[in-house]
């Protein structure tokens, strides 16, 4: 069932996949580097130049996401800012936050019903 | 689309896509006479398991009911246990004789580990080639409980492979047949979408029971989930948090109503889509699917998760195009055309439903041709 071939970093312009028109990130499906604009396709379509080198499957903001705001892919919030993001730019643990499971806070995090 | 596999017909239950002599370990300190057996008998499959000795309550319950779903497991012909001593053998065969297969045991006490594995062997083999006299039926594809599992997941699991295992999952239900999702921590920030699949109040409670408890438990104790939810290599595949790892996770559930909720290895009653309470770690999350019943597993990876069941049959199934290519003596089933040629989900969905039922008439997967398969039994509280 081996069939594919591996086209990666060779790939003139990086794509990302948005997967509702709610959401302020996409999936990168090519590495990206510094300054490349990135064809963005899916549920919406558009280009976002990288502000950064973000790697194969990483995401990419395509919406400025302020401090404190949630990030959404698929529609749905999988986490806040946690500092303000600009679009381009990678986003990933260094500033997006899981809100969920958080012993650490101390305080029981509210579960949607 | 197809309509049968061909496998071996059990009695009055469901077929098994496999025909061999599981040699089960009734607990830890019977392993190697169980991996000695194994090893000098051809079409056996050893199933070690850690602990067992000393546990006690509802941890050995799960214990002793796991082992013996292995066992009652419709993959396996026949039973060899190997115990320390007769009263624990006993407790596990008991549990299995009412699948009505089978059942033999040796034991450790008084003579030996040499005597014990003699004895096992000319059981084992034995019951090998009493075994080897059965032949594939056609048998139909509501006769499969399959199983959905992720692991080594990275962004394109979510968005690749576990769609496409949806989409099989979607028509194995379709058929007439079962399929399992478990992982319950990894339903973590998405338990409001699968929830509202639930067929009624109490089967939505029960599963919004199991994922809230696990995050209750993590709370309570003071754990940053952050640090194994996504796990290291879940980050380096591009996945941020837990809630983002679980709204891919779930897409390895299709969109059927969701019909029952299970406790770690248990089987389910009728047909339909289930959810099992079970960690999420594949080697004991894998094994508790098989001792719930599941014939086959259907895995999806991202960055690369090689392991096999030793019971279930467990195929690969991989999005990622660099994974493809530098791990691709353990990808079963390439699914990288949706990004690298825009193959359709639901295309590649019904292929791979096909190619379940291909793999359960008999085709060999990675897992079973490198013998890259483990068991381990979860274990939820401490032995005496």
């Amino acid at each position: 069932m081996l069939t594919s071939s591996y086209i990666g970093v060779f790939n003139i312009m990086p794509r990302g996949i948005i997967l509702h028109t709610a959401d302020n990130v996409a999936t990168l499906i090519d590495p990206a580097r510094d300054g490349q604009t990135c064809t963005l396709q899916g549920e919406v379509a558009g280009q976002v130049i990288a502000r950064q080198d973000i790697a194969f499957g990483h995401k990419i903001c395509i919406a400025p996401i302020p401090l404190g705001a949630n990030v959404l892919k698929y529609g749905q919030v999988i986490g806040r800012a946690t500092r303000a993001i600009a679009a381009g730019e990678h986003a990933h643990v260094h500033n997006v936050d899981s809100a969920r499971a958080r012993g650490d806070r101390q305080e029981r995090q509210e579960v949607r019903p | 689309m197809s309509k049968t596999f061909l496998g071996f017909r059990r009695g009055h239950g469901p077929a098994g896509v496999r025909n061999g002599i599981a040699v089960i370990s009734v607990m830890d300190n019977c392993n190697p006479a169980t991996r000695a057996i194994a090893q000098a008998v051809d079409a056996t499959l050893a199933v070690t398991t850690s602990f067992v000795r000393g546990q006690f309550g509802a941890d050995l319950e799960f214990a002793l009911d796991s082992l013996a779903g292995l066992g009652r497991n419709p993959n396996i012909a026949g039973v060899l246990l190997v115990g320390l001593e007769e009263s624990s053998t006993e407790e596990v065969a008991r549990r299995i004789r009412p699948a009505g297969k089978p059942v033999e045991v040796v034991h450790l006490q008084p003579n030996g580990t040499i005597e014990c594995v003699a004895q096992g062997t000319r059981l084992a083999a034995r019951m090998v080639r009493q075994a080897s006299q059965m032949r594939r039926q056609p048998c139909p594809m509501s006769d499969l409980v399959m199983g959905v599992e992720c692991g080594g997941s990275d962004t394109t699991s979510g968005l690749s492979c576990n769609p496409t295992i949806g989409r099989a999952a979607d028509r194995l239900i379709d058929a007439g047949g079962t399929v399992i999702i478990s992982e319950t921590s990894e339903f973590i920030g998405a338990e409001h979408l699968f929830a509202a699949r639930a067929v009624d109040a109490t089967v939505r409670q029960a599963f919004l029971n199991a994922v809230q408890g696990m995050e209750a438990m993590a709370v309570a104790r003071g754990v940053d989930m952050r640090d194994s939810q996504p796990a290291p290599d879940n980050k380096r595949g591009g996945l941020s948090t837990v809630e983002e790892k679980a709204l891919g996770a779930l897409a390895k559930a299709g969109k059927s109503p969701l019909v029952g909720v299970l406790s770690y290895g248990q089987a389910p009653a009728r047909k339909g889509l289930h959810f099992m309470d079970a960690p999420s770690g594949a080697v004991e999350n894998l094994t508790g699917l098989a001792a719930g019943g599941c014939q086959l597993i259907c895995f999806g990876t991202g960055v690369g998760n090689p392991i096999g069941n030793m019971v279930a049959p467990t195929i690969k199934i991989c999005g990622n195009v660099n994974t493809v290519h530098s791990m691709r003596d353990n990808i079963d089933f390439d699914v990288s055309a949706i990004f690298e040629s825009s193959a359709k989900i639901a295309d590649l969905g019904d292929q791979l439903y096909d190619y379940v039922a291909e793999v359960g008439s008999g085709t060999r997967i990675s897992s079973e041709i490198l013998n890259i398969r483990e068991t381990a039994v979860s274990r939820f509280e401490r032995s005496l």
